[in-house]
């Protein structure tokens, strides 16, 4: 019988080339494809990487595309695929699919101030963003990253704060602080950043990524200073076992957060229930 | 003009006798204690076509409860891909115009953007042959929903069905419909008389539907009454969770993937099963679950079904097979809460 070409469920090869301590619980892989004709992705999208036997799970990119087919994933330890990848180490092979989702819309950032809040492992899919503006500084005017986690020593790609702060303001937070960090961390939630932000909310468009709880304080505190919800942004996370609007998981109303997202603006999104936002 | 064809219902039998030759033919067949289900015929024999529902509709034939989709062998890496089939060109006979209406709105889902290859190889391996419902079943309320008693999509069949008492009207919905029309044995062409009384007997069958559901406007007024008490109020004393709504729902497609190895770790089979938004473990993530009380995943249902569907894919995902209802274990009747929702959209705003 007549198959349509594509099998949206097959995967392609990547070799891992580095693993990366990045926290206590968290590395990081960079990946590099064996198939010639490297893929190409955005900041916020995300790959589904798999293992034989342990199944697939959604892992946004942490790194900016180069255009050389490598890519970096950065990775909690939580659940049976993470454990599998958390014990690959350079040489071994890591199936993959995407890049699925829509990404950051930075289109609609260009010559506004960018706000940027992250919690936790929720800088990852924000890091390229980050490395986006660093290498095209004036596409934008003012350029905050307010980024929190619980301690200071859960603080992802610390070694690289003090660089980004030369270019874009780095303001950082943890409900405990251990130990000196290259920059000032301020004790408590993210939250407690934002009245250090400098700009008017009203030509900044935020993103933001973290715990639900996180975003829920910090997009209700953006809208109190008078931010519109459809300037706000918000990736979010969900069961995904297809990536194509398939498999139903990941389904928020009428929206598929691995099609139509993972990316949303709050207003599109928070007229549907089950949100948590 | 194609008037349709006629067939007397004894060449109807030799019909289906060539096709169960030709093709694997399922076709609904009363089981001898029991109900009518989807079986694979060898012979007009064994056919019942005077049923009204069936607990499962044709659905796991395009769409399988359990399938293959990869043999992966782990020294290698190397995935092979599961050939889905179907061996044999399939033949869906006698399946009734919900459920018809229900495979193209999963085409809607499988065949949009991205292609599901699986899919895709078993609803082209399949052909479908309509019988048009002459009488209304219990729990339907297809006139409602636009989807019965006779068939109301102009693509995505193959032959239309109709009884006329002693004979039967066929109409074909494709090439490869009329392809099976040519080659019934004594085929005749139908008259306009024929087509009228088509039309009167659906006539006649839309008016002995005792359910409805007017769905005028419904999709905005559910968005507008998410936190109505209805959710509570059923899932409180009634839903059990079981699944059932959903595992009967021929418009359901969401799926879950399992690996499952060998014993010897080399090989792992990927394949993938039906899943169910009704399952506590449906939308859990590590850090949470998105729809943890009952309420929700009751809600999930009924505004997908009638409500968010309309928004996805242009169509509503409820056919009003009544499946949902007449399985549900504590008969939980989705047009009653939604009824409740537009007799008193405002219900429980006092309280908040």
């Amino acid at each position: 019988m007549t198959a349509p070409a594509v099998n949206p469920l097959i995967s392609e090869l990547a070799r891992v080339e580095e693993k990366i301590g990045e926290t206590a619980d968290t590395i990081s892989l960079r990946l590099s494809q064996l198939s010639l004709e490297p893929i190409a992705y955005g900041p916020g999208q995300f790959n589904m990487l798999g293992l034989p036997g342990f199944g697939e799970a959604p892992f946004s990119f942490s790194s900016l595309d180069a255009g050389d087919g490598t890519f970096v994933h950065t990775i909690r330890s939580a659940g049976n695929v993470v454990s599998a990848l958390d014990r690959l180490r350079p040489g071994d092979r890591v199936a993959f699919r995407g890049p699925f989702g829509t990404g950051w819309p930075l289109i609609r950032t260009r010559g506004k101030n960018l706000l940027i809040v992250a919690g936790g492992i929720g800088m990852a899919p924000l890091r390229p963003v980050v490395q986006h503006v660093l290498s095209n500084r004036e596409d934008f005017r003012s350029v905050y990253l307010l980024y929190g986690a619980k301690t200071s020593d859960d603080l992802l790609y610390e070694r690289q704060f003090a660089e980004w702060n030369e270019t874009i303001n780095v303001l950082l937070a943890a409900d405990q602080v251990r130990g000196e960090l290259s920059l000032p961390v301020q004790e408590g939630l993210v939250t407690k950043l934002l009245p250090s932000v400098g700009v008017p909310l009203s030509n900044t468009i935020t993103f933001t990524c973290g715990p639900q709880v996180m975003m829920k304080f910090v997009a209700g505190a953006l809208i109190l200073s008078g931010q519109r919800p459809e300037d706000i942004y918000v990736s979010l996370e969900r069961r995904m076992k297809c990536g194509v609007g398939h498999c139903g998981h990941c389904q928020i109303g009428a929206r598929y957060v691995c099609q139509d997202g993972p990316v949303f603006a709050l207003a599109d999104i928070t007229r549907f229930q089950d949100t948590l936002l | 003009m194609d008037n349709g064809h006629i067939l007397s219902a004894s060449d109807l039998s030799r019909w289906v006798d060539d096709l169960a030759g030709r093709f694997r033919v399922f076709g609904p067949v009363l089981q001898k204690r029991g109900p009518t289900t989807f079986e694979p015929i060898r012979g007009s024999g064994q056919l019942n076509l005077d049923y009204c529902s069936t607990m499962l509709s044709p659905r796991s034939f395009i769409y399988p409860s359990v399938q293959k989709l990869f043999e992966i062998d782990r020294e290698t890496n190397r995935y092979r891909v599961v050939d889905p089939g179907p061996e044999r060109t399939q033949l869906i006979f006698a399946m009734h115009p919900c459920d018809m209406h229900a495979v193209t709105v999963l085409d809607r889902t499988f065949l949009g953007a991205f292609q599901d290859y699986y899919y895709s190889s078993l609803r082209q391996g399949t052909l479908t042959v309509v019988l048009n419902c002459n009488r209304a079943c219990d729990k339907g309320f297809c006139p409602s929903m636009g989807t019965g008693p006779f068939l109301r999509i102009e693509e995505g069949y193959d032959v239309e069905m109709t009884s006329l008492g002693n004979e039967f009207l066929l109409e074909p919905g494709s090439q490869r419909g009329s392809e099976l029309i040519e080659g019934a044995p004594d085929v005749g062409p139908a008259s306009e008389e024929h087509l009228q009384r088509k039309a009167a007997i659906e006539e006649e069958a839309r008016a002995s539907f005792h359910k409805s559901l007017d769905t005028e406007g419904l999709p905005e007024l559910l968005m507008e009454t998410l936190d109505h008490p209805v959710y509570k109020e059923v899932a409180d004393l009634r839903c059990l969770g079981c699944t059932n709504c959903t595992m009967v729902c021929p418009t359901c497609y969401c799926y879950n993937v399992l690996d499952r190895s060998d014993f010897g770790p080399k090989r792992v089979e990927r394949g993938r099963q039906w899943d169910s938004c009704q399952d506590l473990y449906f939308a859990q993530v590590h850090t949470g679950n998105f729809r943890e009380p009952q309420q929700a995943r009751l809600r999930q249902f009924l505004t997908h079904k009638l409500g968010t569907w309309i928004e996805q894919y242009g169509c509503f995902g409820c056919v009003g097979c009544g499946r949902c209802m007449t399985w549900c274990p504590t008969e939980i009747d989705i047009t009653e809460m939604a009824k409740e929702i537009q007799r008193a959209p405002d219900r429980g705003l006092e309280q908040e």
